[in-house]
């Protein structure tokens, strides 16, 4: 585990509040999403098909802020389309800071040198630039569906570390993925100097332009069972080790789709960052009007069946770790001997 | 009323629809990746991006980005008299396929190193 001890205790004592006010469902990170627009178009990406128009428009920082307010989660990760893109992101990032909140932007990094070096963002421990790497170059190339975008990636990563930021990466895996070449790439990362990496699972996006590669439950188990069952203890994950272990089959989670809130243009989404059944006016709304007995693995769903993505099943990590001494226990193990 | 799920309904009209119909269109318009043109009551046209119904509450209702103004427009069930599919499906055709083909292409014509 990589998250700094600061954040790692705004997270145990907002849940630890959140469960001594009894509080069943409460957001953990709220997924904010300025615009859609991007400058990559994804092979397993469902998020940026939107007629012109809609991908010209984006929100503003009050209204941004304002859903940071109403949400009321410790962390927010703010992907897309792509937020480097954004006008308004050095000033929306500069007020979340101000409002200690933990900031993970999401980003290709095609941009971020050109940012770093105008100025736009100031190192904090609040903010991490949580940069999108599907493997190493042949690997992530061919998933955003353009040769040179590892060396760009690298090259932003390189000037935000010189500078001072915090650095992640996320990455997700699609079926074909090789446990091989994957810890391969965990070790190019490390050696990079990034500070944690998160991994997780695709989501079989009904929009994106490959409906084929998405993996299915036993094969992600298999995956990251061979990708994890041995890791290095040089690998720092920027994530819940539970969820990890969930992954390689040793949980079995149900999914937690309010965990991680997504606010747009359109609203707040019905019922989680992946699926789009609809749009609510408010956060109270959003919460007391959706049907969350209709989604998770075990609802029946088929449009859940498979997922195991991190924006469900995180959240559901973080809560047994608090729910149970087993899962502090499990929790606290994993971090201190690296075993998962 | 049905469509086949898997072709795109770019350019599909369904005529006059209402009751389930006109909820079955609906659906399949919030569905779909791209613009629509709905005929009101009064037989005036709104084109635009219609990303949020809601058929369960007491009055039914659709919410549309206006294309042309630039505004957010609510809309009730019952002063829909129709809808065209009539702006681009973003979300069709494959351009995954596509970017692989490509990739295949230069790899072909790229000379072997060494030769």
């Amino acid at each position: 585990m990589s998250v700094p001890v600061s954040q790692m205790w705004t997270v145990a004592t907002y849940v630890l509040k959140q469960k001594l006010k009894g509080r069943r469902r409460y957001p953990l990170v709220l997924m904010l999403e300025p615009l859609f627009r991007c400058n990559l178009a994804c092979a397993g990406c469902g998020k940026i098909q939107y007629p012109a128009h809609i991908l010209k428009k984006h929100l503003t920082v009050e209204k941004c802020l304002a859903a940071v307010e109403e949400c009321g989660a410790p962390m927010v990760s703010i992907p897309g389309g792509e937020p480097l893109m954004y006008p308004e992101i050095g000033p929306l990032v500069k007020e979340l800071v101000a409002r200690r909140k933990y900031v993970y932007l999401c980003t290709n990094a095609i941009l971020l040198e050109e940012k770093l070096k105008a100025g736009l963002f100031e190192p904090s421990k609040y903010l991490s630039f949580s940069v999108h790497m599907d493997g190493l170059k042949e690997e992530h190339d061919e998933a955003v569906c353009r040769d040179g975008v590892f060396d760009a990636a690298v090259k932003g990563i390189r000037e935000a570390l010189r500078r001072g930021f915090r650095v992640t990466t996320n990455t997700t895996l699609f079926d074909g993925a090789s446990a091989i070449r994957m810890q391969m790439f965990f070790d190019e990362m490390m050696e990079l100097g990034v500070e944690g990496m998160m991994l997780s699972p695709g989501y079989n996006y009904s929009k994106a332009p490959d409906q084929e590669h998405f993996l299915r439950r036993q094969k992600t188990n298999e995956l990251f069972s061979k990708m994890l069952s041995n890791p290095k203890r040089s690998w720092k994950f920027n994530q819940s080790p539970l969820f990890l272990q969930f992954l390689m089959g040793k949980h079995d989670f149900e999914c937690t789709p309010w965990g991680n809130p997504t606010y747009n243009m359109f609203g707040w989404q019905r019922p989680c960052y992946l699926l789009q059944e609809g749009y609510a006016a408010s956060f109270k709304e959003l919460m007391e009007t959706t049907r969350w007995e209709s989604y998770g693995h075990k609802s029946g769903n088929e449009k859940c069946k498979d997922c195991m993505v991190h924006c469900g099943y995180e959240p559901t990590a973080v809560d047994y770790a608090f729910a149970s001494w087993k899962g502090l226990k499990a929790t606290v193990a994993a971090t201190v001997t690296g075993k998962l | 009323m049905s469509v086949d799920q898997e072709r795109s309904l770019e350019g599909w009209d369904p005529g006059l629809v209402d009751g389930p119909d006109l909820a079955y269109v609906i659906e399949r318009a919030f569905d779909y990746r791209g613009d629509v043109t709905i005929v009101r009551g009064d037989g005036a046209e709104l084109v635009g991006y219609l990303f949020n119904r809601n058929a369960d509450v007491q009055e039914p209702f659709v919410q549309v980005f206006d294309r042309d103004r630039d505004e957010l427009v609510t809309l009730p069930y019952a002063q829909i008299r129709s809808i065209r599919f009539t702006g681009r499906d973003t979300a069709a055709g494959n351009s995954y396929a596509a970017w692989l083909r490509s990739r295949e292409a230069a790899k072909v014509t790229k000379p072997a190193s060494g030769v």
